[in-house]
C-alpha cells in the first residue's frame, strides 16, 4: 500500500495546483489513495480553504472507520471480544447501510468478509491460499452475526467489520456537501476515482477520464458530467495470477473466492457517491452476470473486460 | 431470471439508503472544528502573497494609515474562514538594528481576527516596542571634539572646538562615547555626550517604549459593498497620536473589480522631552516653547482588478495634507565658518504644512505554486521630495507549503528642497532648514529571505532576515574643512523577524 507522503513536521501534505481552464486542484492523500478537489476558482487560497475542508473530512472519516489503524472507533469494536460497545450515530447509520446492502445483493455485499484478507493476499503473485484454510474463515464472516442498535454494536469474537467498500465513497459525499455549504463554485471532489460533482463548470461540464486497467493516468474513455456521482470498482491493480488465471480482490462472501470472470472494472454513474459505489461494487460481484446486472438495473455503466 | 426482478428496485432501493445515510450523517455527525482542522496543513495563508485573487493587505503608502478593504475574488475566502475558523491570531517579534550602534529597536506584535457569521469582522492589534541607541543629530562631523547634551538639558556650553583641529581634547576617549554629568546643577537630568574628531554625531541616548493599538471592524453592506472603519491610539514618551479611519468598497465586474475609497483622520500630541526648542534658536540657549500638535487628513482611492486567474492588478492614490508641528524637535544643523570650521548649532525649522500625493501599482501573480509580487510607488510632495519605490517578491513553496521568500526592495528619494547639510554664517537667511538624513537624497536598497513552514492545525511559523542599505547622493561644495571627511555615511540596518500564525 502506498505510504502517506508527511511533510517534516509529520503533518500529513496538501498542496494546491493551478491547472488548465482555470481550475485549482487540491491534491492530498487520504484513504490509502491519491485524492483531489477540482475548483474553478480564481484564488489558490481559497481553493486550498476549500480543499482542505475535504482533506480533513476524508481524514476524519479514515481516522474512525479505517481498520487499518488500531486508534479507530472501528478496530475499538473490532477488539471488543463480543461485547458490546457505544457508538454514535454515524456509525450506526453507516452499519445500516451496510445492512441494506447486504440484503439487497442476497449477501454478496458483506463487511464482515474483510477477513479473508488474512488468507488472500492480493499482491500480484502466485500465492493462492488453500481450500482449508479459505474454509476456516467462513463461520466469521456474516453480517447477520453483528448485533447493533440503541447506541451500542457487538462484533463476536474472530469477526471484523470492514467499511473499506463503503468509506470513501461516503467520504466523498461528505466532502462534497460540506464544501457546498461553504461555496457554490464549480467543485469536483475525487478520491481515489470515486469522485461526484459539487457544481458543473461554468462553461461545459467535468471531464472524467476512465482509467485503462493496469496503466497510470491512460483515458480509454472520457465522460463528462455535469452532476452526480461516479465510482469504480474492479481488480484494476489488485490481482493474484497463476497458471494464466487472474484472481482478483473481489471475493465472494460466500465461498470466500474471487468472483470468477468478473469484468476488469466497473463504472457506474448515480445521484450520489455511495450509492455508485455500492452499484459498482455488487455488479462486481456478480461475476460474469455483472453487465446484465447493470442493463437490469438501469443504470449508466462502463464496464472494462 | 430472478436478477432481472430484483435489479430495477436495488437500484431505487440504494438511491435510497443512500440519502439516509447521507442526511443521517448530516444531522448527527457534524465534525467539529478540531477535527476539519485535526492533522491538516495549514488552510491558512499570507493572503498577501499568495496568487491571484488574494486579498492585498499592504498599505498603499508606507506612511497613510488608511487600512482599505481588501479585494475580493469571486470566491469569498475571508466568509469562509469566519464560518469555518472565526479566530486568527497573528504574532510576531520584529528586531531591528543599525549598524555603528544607532537606533535598535524590538517590537512584539500580536493581532487578533475575529470573523463573525454574519460577514462582519473585529480585529484588534496590540504593538508594545522599545527603542534604543542612537540617531544623528543633524550636526556634521568635524575635525574636532563636539560636545552636545541629551534634550532634558535646560542650560549647556556648547563647545564648537575650532582650536586646533585634528587635536583631540583630552576627555574624549573614544568615537560617540556618552559621559553621564551627574549632579551638575541645571543639567542634572541630562546627558552630555561628545563626539570624537571625523565622527558622525549621534544622539545614542535615545529610550522609547511605545504602546499603540488599533482596533477596526468591517461589515457587508448588500452582496457588493462593504464597510471598514475603525481607530488606533499610540503612545510615547514624548508623542500621542490618536486617529479613525473609514472606508468603503464596491465589487463589480462580476466581483472582479473592486473600487474603493476611504479617509484617515490622525491628531497627533509632540510633547518632546524638555519642551520643543524655538526654531531657528541656538542650540546651547535652551530656548523651549512647550508641547505641539499636528494633523493629519488621508484619502485614498484604490482599484483592484482581477487580470486573469494568475494576475490580480491594484492601483492606489492617496494624498495626505498634514497641519501643524513637522519639526524633530531633536535634530540640529552645524552653523560653519566659510572654512568649515563650526561656529555652532541652530534648531531645524520645517513648514508647517505638508501635502503628499502617492500612487501605488501592486501586482501580485500566481505560477503553477510559485506566487509573486511586484509593486512600484511614486510619491511626491510640496516640499520637494520625490521617491521612487521598486518591490518585488517571490514566494518558492515546496511540496511540504513551506517556502522560502526572497525579497528585493530599491528605494530612491529626492531630498527636500530646504534640506540643508549645513549652514555658513552670514549666508542669507533661509525661512527653513533641515539636516534631517531622512529629508537628504539618498538611495537604498533591501534584500531579505523569509522562510515559512506550516506548524498544523491552521499554524504557521516564519522567519525573515532583511539587510537595508541607505547611502546618501548629497554632493555640495565641501568648504576646505570638511574636506576628507565622511559627511554623509548612510545607514545599515539589519531586520530580523520570527512570527507565528494560528487559525482555530
Amino acid at each position: 500500500m502506498p505510504t502517506n507522503p508527511r511533510d517534516s513536521n509529520g503533518e500529513p501534505s496538501i498542496r494546491v495546483e493551478s491547472r488548465a481552464g482555470g481550475i485549482h486542484a487540491v491534491l492530498f492523500f487520504a484513504m490509502a489513495s491519491p485524492c483531489e478537489v477540482l475548483l474553478e476558482i480564481d484564488d489558490a487560497r481559497a481553493a486550498l480553504e476549500i480543499g482542505g475542508i475535504a482533506a480533513a473530512e476524508a481524514r476524519r472519516i479514515e481516522a474512525k472507520f479505517s481498520r487499518y489503524r488500531i486508534d479507530s472507533v472501528l478496530s475499538r469494536i473490532n477488539r471488543s471480544g463480543g461485547k458490546a460497545v457505544a457508538v454514535d450515530a454515524e456509525m450506526l447509520a453507516l452499519l445500516d447501510f451496510a445492512r441494506q446492502c447486504h440484503e439487497l445483493s442476497d449477501g454478496l455485499f458483506d463487511v464482515t468478509s474483510g477477513i479473508l484478507r488474512r488468507v488472500w493476499k492480493f499482491d500480484g503473485s502466485d500465492r493462492i491460499p488453500c481450500e482449508q484454510d479459505v474454509r476456516a474463515l467462513l463461520p466469521c464472516i456474516g453480517l447477520e452475526k453483528i448485533r447493533w442498535g440503541d447506541g451500542t454494536v457487538s462484533v463476536p469474537p474472530g469477526m471484523e467489520i470492514d467499511l473499506g467498500g463503503i468509506a470513501k465513497e461516503y467520504a466523498v459525499d461528505r466532502a462534497v456537501q460540506l464544501a457546498r455549504k461553504h461555496c457554490a463554485y464549480p467543485l469536483l471532489v475525487n478520491f481515489g476515482g470515486d469522485l461526484r460533482v459539487g457544481a458543473p463548470p461554468t462553461q461545459g461540464a467535468w471531464e472524467i477520464g476512465v482509467e485503462r486497467p493496469d496503466s497510470d493516468r491512460q483515458a480509454i474513455l472520457v465522460l463528462e458530467m455535469e452532476q452526480g456521482a461516479l465510482a469504480t470498482s474492479g481488480d484494476t491493480h489488485r490481482f493474484l495470477l497463476r497458471d494464466g488465471i487472474r484472481y482478483g480482490h473481489i471475493l465472494d462472501p460466500r465461498t470466500g473466492w474471487p468472483v470468477r470472470d468478473a469484468p476488469r472494472s466497473v463504472t457506474v454513474a448515480a445521484g450520489t457517491c455511495v450509492e455508485a459505489g455500492m452499484l459498482a461494487t455488487i455488479a462486481l460481484l456478480q461475476g460474469n452476470q455483472a453487465q446484465a446486472f447493470l442493463e437490469n438495473a438501469g443504470v449508466r455503466y462502463w464496464c472494462l473486460k | 431470471m430472478q436478477l432481472t426482478k430484483k435489479s430495477a428496485p436495488i437500484r431505487r432501493q440504494l438511491a435510497a439508503a443512500a440519502l439516509t445515510l447521507l442526511g443521517i450523517s448530516l444531522a448527527h455527525a457534524e465534525p467539529t472544528s478540531a477535527d476539519r482542522h485535526g492533522g491538516l496543513a495549514p488552510l491558512q495563508i499570507d493572503p498577501s502573497l499568495l496568487g491571484p485573487g488574494a486579498a492585498p493587505r499592504q498599505a498603499p503608502t508606507e506612511d497613510a494609515g488608511v487600512s482599505m478593504p481588501p479585494a475580493r475574488s469571486r470566491f469569498n475566502v475571508e466568509d469562509l474562514a469566519a464560518a469555518d475558523a472565526p479566530w486568527r491570531v497573528d504574532t510576531g517579534f520584529l528586531y531591528y538594528k543599525e549598524g555603528d550602534g544607532r537606533i535598535q529597536t524590538k517590537e512584539a506584535v500580536i493581532n487578533v481576527k475575529r470573523g463573525f457569521s454574519d460577514d462582519s469582522k473585529l480585529s484588534l492589534k496590540l504593538t508594545v516596542d522599545t527603542l534604543t541607541g542612537g540617531s544623528p543629530n543633524g550636526a556634521l562631523p568635524s575635525k574636532s571634539v563636539q560636545t552636545f547634551s541629551t534634550p532634558s538639558g535646560t542650560t549647556l556650553q556648547a563647545t564648537p572646538a575650532t582650536s586646533t583641529p585634528t587635536t583631540p581634547q583630552t576627555y574624549t576617549t573614544a568615537s560617540g562615547s556618552v559621559v553621564q554629568v551627574g549632579g551638575n546643577g541645571s543639567a542634572s537630568h541630562s546627558t552630555v555626550y561628545s563626539v570624537a574628531p571625523g565622527a558622525l554625531p549621534i544622539d545614542k541616548t535615545f529610550q522609547d517604549e511605545r504602546i499603540a493599538l488599533s482596533l477596526g471592524r468591517e461589515q457587508v453592506l448588500g452582496s457588493s459593498n462593504r464597510l471598514s472603519y475603525g481607530g488606533a491610539f499610540s503612545h510615547e514618551l514624548d508623542f500621542m497620536s490618536a486617529s479613525g479611519n473609514a472606508a468603503i468598497a464596491h465589487d463589480f465586474n462580476d466581483k472582479n473589480t473592486t473600487l474603493s475609497a476611504g479617509v484617515n483622520l490622525e491628531t497627533d500630541s509632540i510633547r518632546p522631552i524638555g519642551g520643543a526648542p524655538v526654531a531657528w534658536s541656538e542650540y546651547g540657549q535652551f530656548l523651549k516653547q512647550g508641547n505641539k500638535s499636528k494633523r493629519v487628513e488621508d484619502l485614498l482611492l484604490g482599484l483592484t482588478q482581477i487580470m486573469n486567474r494568475r494576475w490580480i492588478t491594484q492601483l492606489n492614490y492617496s494624498i495626505d495634507a498634514s497641519n501643524g508641528y513637522q519639526n524633530d524637535p531633536y535634530k540640529i544643523l552645524s552653523v560653519l565658518d566659510s572654512q568649515g570650521n563650526p561656529l555652532g548649532y541652530d534648531y531645524e525649522n520645517r513648514p508647517e504644512h505638508r501635502v503628499r500625493r502617492s500612487l501605488y501599482w501592486d501586482n501580485k501573480f500566481a505560477l503553477n505554486r510559485d506566487t509573486f509580487q511586484v509593486s512600484f510607488r511614486h510619491m511626491s510632495d510640496d516640499w520637494g521630495i520625490t521617491s521612487q519605490t521598486a518591490d518585488f517578491h517571490y514566494r518558492w513553496m515546496f511540496a511540504d507549503n513551506s517556502y522560502l521568500e526572497p525579497h528585493l526592495r530599491r528605494y530612491t528619494q529626492s531630498a527636500a528642497n530646504f534640506y540643508r547639510l549645513f549652514l555658513i554664517q552670514g549666508d542669507p537667511a533661509q525661512t527653513y532648514a533641515s539636516a534631517d538624513p531622512r529629508l537628504a537624497a539618498f538611495d537604498a536598497s533591501t534584500v531579505g529571505l523569509k522562510f515559512g513552514v506550516p506548524m498544523g492545525a491552521g499554524s504557521e511559523f516564519s522567519v525573515r532576515v532583511e539587510r537595508y542599505l541607505q547611502k546618501g547622493r548629497q554632493a555640495p561644495s565641501i568648504p576646505a574643512q570638511l574636506q576628507g571627511l565622511d559627511l554623509y555615511p548612510g545607514l545599515r540596518a539589519w531586520i530580523v523577524q520570527g512570527g507565528l500564525s494560528a487559525s482555530f
